[in-house]
């Protein structure tokens, strides 16, 4: 039974990128600009008609679209994602070099949130009401409240700037320097972390509140059971479910929150890279990176479904 | 209770926080690299480093440093002889280089006229993509004897020299590939974190005894303006180019910073004068009249900037005349009377493109708006993004619109971008052709006498404004900074402010 809705959510999976690929593949054929024309005007050089006419055919742009739309879901088919029309760069070779770095991120951001903000709104939920409870919740108001980019430059200004204890920003990698890796690493972290952590924060009071109130942990505290064991076996378990489904969730979307925080702290992840190939419109670049992003935003729920369903089995046996 | 167990005191945490913090936190000193290496922030990752491709300004910085051209710039903007010890005039056609005996490529090999020619051919060849194809296919050929080349042009150019000292014409090894053009520039690449930084370090066979000066260079991309100055401020980087002009003050006023700007690039508009209000002639001139330029250089510019009231020529060029370089002061009532003679006494409703993409430009098409309503103009902007923008331009499908440039020399030659042109270009006017201005540039191209080159260009100009191609706004203030331990490092006047890292090998810390 697990193995037929496992099976099906990956055809799932696989149909909802593909819908995205071709949305992607067509829309940007769609929207002005020609990228031959784009290179070739590249210094303010007037752009041959001829000498733009050749790279079209030589970049395979002269085909019908519906034709470079084949093309593209057969290279997808053997796992290429064609090269750069910009530099000859293979997009493959580009995406296994940025995405670690933008994973990274991510996962350091979700880990710093995790400690943050779960032990927080367990420790509020414990203490409804009282002053932490109240200052917490103040706080993550404000959290959820400032953009993300302005969080970032604020403490860009602060540490880098003002403090001078923290770079401004940068990337180095680990194997070359470690403590100088994680020192880039640790602002935009942060910077990830704010939203997260005020979301989880917030999840993990309500959920545990809900668990708290149950007859169950009456029960469990009338049979004399250890406050700790009723706390993580009895309420914790139970509250876990809600926030595992928004900690997936939002886990997608700090793939697009990457996008800012990695311009504003330059760490070279997937954003620079789709940011600079719209501009140019490089075609194989855009839709490669933004598949990417979709799968690993598929497989990202996909995870979290498995858990609800280790978490709670139920969900697996339905 | 059980699970207070588990609760940290409050003097943990403090330790535990304050052990975490010594030990991440290094002060700043530790991370300050030493006197050896100098962090350049450049504006954006070269897209690639081909030797001939102009790809943007950051690839031509890192060109300045691994290579060198037969002549280049010295930091007063003069040409002086870089891989040619000397160089001549020999007749109207030729020009003759004597190459140093010293220069080496980066892999050892002496720099011949062999690989002068090779470079030569690889610009002007058939199947080049160069940038500079068109401006060598004047070479007619390259006699090489010993160190002596002599190359003999089609016709007799004054500006040949120029292309020559072009950072996308540099000398490289007949030995080079495809995918590896050697250099003999005085640093070489040591190592390349794509999308990230490139490191170099000094090249010992240099062929100036000394220099460079400083061992390493680290040229680190810093695409976002705002944290560049912030990894100046912080003391990340030694160096940075592109420096926002809202930036300037603040780094001008910074005891521990330099500011080093020139007025260089600038900013235009150009007109579709194949179709509309705009292929009237006056027209253009009532724009030219009607434009609050003093607005466009606080506005878009903070203050960083000049008004252009004429053609691009900088006070100290022998072309500059005063009273032509202030002909399109702001004169509402000598632009109504225009727009009179060109039978639109009330105005008429237009749309002007520029690009979101880009402050500047798109700051810059907001005053032009504001200014030509005085005299009842209606503009509706067009700002798409830049890549739309440039086809809508290069294909003619505007009626006028907002252009940045950088001229490649300091000559009037230069403005050949925008005053001619066998094809259509966003750079230029759409469907604009005189023929007495292409004659004239081309005379003056042909013509080696100063004095003569100078009549010739005062008519150019004289009929340039007459037509309105391309009217002036804006020059912008181009910026590089830098702590002040770092010496040697200079802006190169004008439009060559680009070439300014060619001093990065006269550049040290202090």
């Amino acid at each position: 039974m697990t193995g037929v809705w496992l099976a099906h959510r990956i055809l799932v999976a696989f149909f909802l990128a593909w819908i995205v690929a071709t949305i992607v593949f067509l829309a940007l054929h769609m929207v002005p600009g020609d990228p031959a024309e784009l290179l070739l005007s590249t210094g303010g050089v007037s752009p041959d008609p001829a000498a733009v006419a050749e790279l079209r055919e030589k970049l395979g742009l002269d085909q019908p679209v519906l034709l470079q739309y084949g093309g593209f879901l057969a290279g997808l088919m053997r796992g290429d994602f064609g090269n750069s029309l910009v530099d000859d760069y293979p997009v493959l070779h580009e995406i296994g070099l940025r995405l670690p770095r933008t994973l990274e991120l991510i996962l350091a951001g979700t880990l710093l949130a995790i400690a943050i903000g779960m032990p927080a709104g367990v420790y509020a939920a414990l203490h409804r009401g009282g002053r932490f409870d109240r200052a917490a919740s103040w706080i993550t108001a404000l959290l959820l409240a400032i953009p993300v980019f302005v969080v970032g430059t604020l403490l860009v200004l602060l540490f880098a700037q003002t403090l001078k204890i923290m770079p401004a920003g940068g990337f180095v990698p680990l194997t070359q320097d470690p403590a100088q890796h994680f020192k880039l690493l640790a602002l935009p972290a942060v910077a990830i972390a704010k939203g997260l952590a005020a979301v989880l924060f917030r999840m993990t009071r309500a959920a545990m509140l809900d668990a708290l109130a149950n007859d169950y942990v009456r029960t469990a505290r009338a049979k004399g059971l250890a406050p700790t064991r009723v706390l993580v076996v009895h309420v914790l378990r139970n509250a876990l479910n809600p926030v595992v489904t928004v900690l997936g969730l939002q886990m997608g979307a700090l793939l697009g929150g990457t996008v800012l925080v990695e311009y504003v702290f330059n760490w070279p992840g997937l954003s620079t890279p789709l940011l600079r190939a719209v501009e140019a419109r490089d075609y194989p670049m855009v839709v490669g990176i933004v598949l990417t992003i979709s799968v690993l935003f598929l497989l990202i729920n996909l995870v979290v479904e498995l858990l609800h369903a280790a978490l709670d089995p139920r969900i697996g046996a339905r | 209770m059980t699970d207070r167990n588990f609760h940290p005191s409050r003097r943990a945490v403090m330790a535990g926080g304050a052990a975490f913090a010594g030990a991440f936190l290094a002060p700043r000193g530790l991370r300050a690299q030493g006197k050896d290496t100098l962090r350049f922030a450049l504006s954006s990752f070269p897209a690639n480093l081909r030797p001939f491709q102009h790809v943007g300004t950051s690839a031509g910085a890192i060109k300045l440093m691994i290579h060198r051209g037969l002549i280049g710039y010295d930091a007063a903007g003069k040409l002086r002889g870089e891989i040619a010890e000397s160089y001549r005039a020999d007749g109207e056609r030729a020009y003759v280089f004597e190459l140093r005996e010293n220069a080496r490529f980066h892999n050892g090999d002496p720099v011949t006229g062999e690989d002068v020619n090779f470079t030569i051919e690889q610009i002007a060849g058939a199947k080049s993509t160069a940038y500079l194809k068109a401006a060598y296919e004047i070479v007619e050929s390259v006699e090489v004897k010993g160190r002596s080349v002599r190359i003999v042009l089609k016709a007799p150019s004054a500006t040949f020299p120029f292309h020559l000292a072009s950072f996308n014409a540099p000398i490289i090894s007949a030995k080079s590939t495809d995918n590896e053009a050697i250099g003999c520039g005085p640093y070489r690449i040591t190592g390349t974190e794509r999308g990230t930084r490139i490191d170099l370090a000094a090249f010992d066979g240099f062929y100036r005894p000394g220099f460079p000066k400083t061992p390493k260079l680290a040229c680190i991309a810093y695409a976002d303006e705002n944290l560049r100055v912030a990894a100046l401020q912080a003391g990340d980087v030694d160096l940075i180019e592109y420096v926002p002009w809202q930036s300037m003050e603040s780094i001008a006023n910074n005891s521990a910073l330099k500011l080093d700007a020139t007025d260089g690039p600038f900013m235009g508009l150009v007109f579709n004068v194949k179709q509309g209000p705009f292929a009237n002639a006056k027209v253009r001139q009532a724009v030219a009249y009607a434009v609050n330029r003093a607005d466009i250089v606080k506005a878009a510019f903070f203050g960083r900037g000049t008004p252009m009231e004429g053609m691009p020529v900088v006070p100290n060029s022998p072309f500059y005349d005063a009273a032509r370089e202030s002909h399109w002061k702001q004169d509402i009532a000598k632009a109504k009377q225009l727009l009179a003679e060109a039978g639109l006494p009330n105005g008429f409703q237009t749309t002007l493109l520029s690009s979101a993409q880009y402050g500047m430009h798109k700051d810059t098409a907001e005053i032009v708006q504001q200014s030509l309503a005085a005299v009842g103009i209606q503009v509706t902007l067009q700002l798409p993004d830049y890549a739309t923008r440039l086809q809508m331009g290069n294909r003619g499908q505007y009626e006028f619109a907002v252009v940045g440039y950088a001229l490649d020399y300091e000559d009037p030659d230069a403005m050949s971008s925008f005053l001619a042109g066998s094809t259509a270009s966003y750079q230029r006017s759409f469907g604009f052709e005189n023929k007495a201005i292409t004659e004239l540039l081309a005379k003056g191209r042909g013509e080696l006498d100063p004095a003569a080159r100078k009549r010739i260009y005062d008519d150019l100009m004289r009929l340039a404004l007459e037509e309105a191609p391309m009217v002036g706004l804006a020059w912008r203030s181009q910026g590089y900074a830098f702590r002040r331990e770092v010496e040697g490092f200079r802006s190169l006047p004008g439009s060559l402010s680009f070439y300014s890292p060619v001093t990065l090998a006269e550049t040290a810390i202090r």
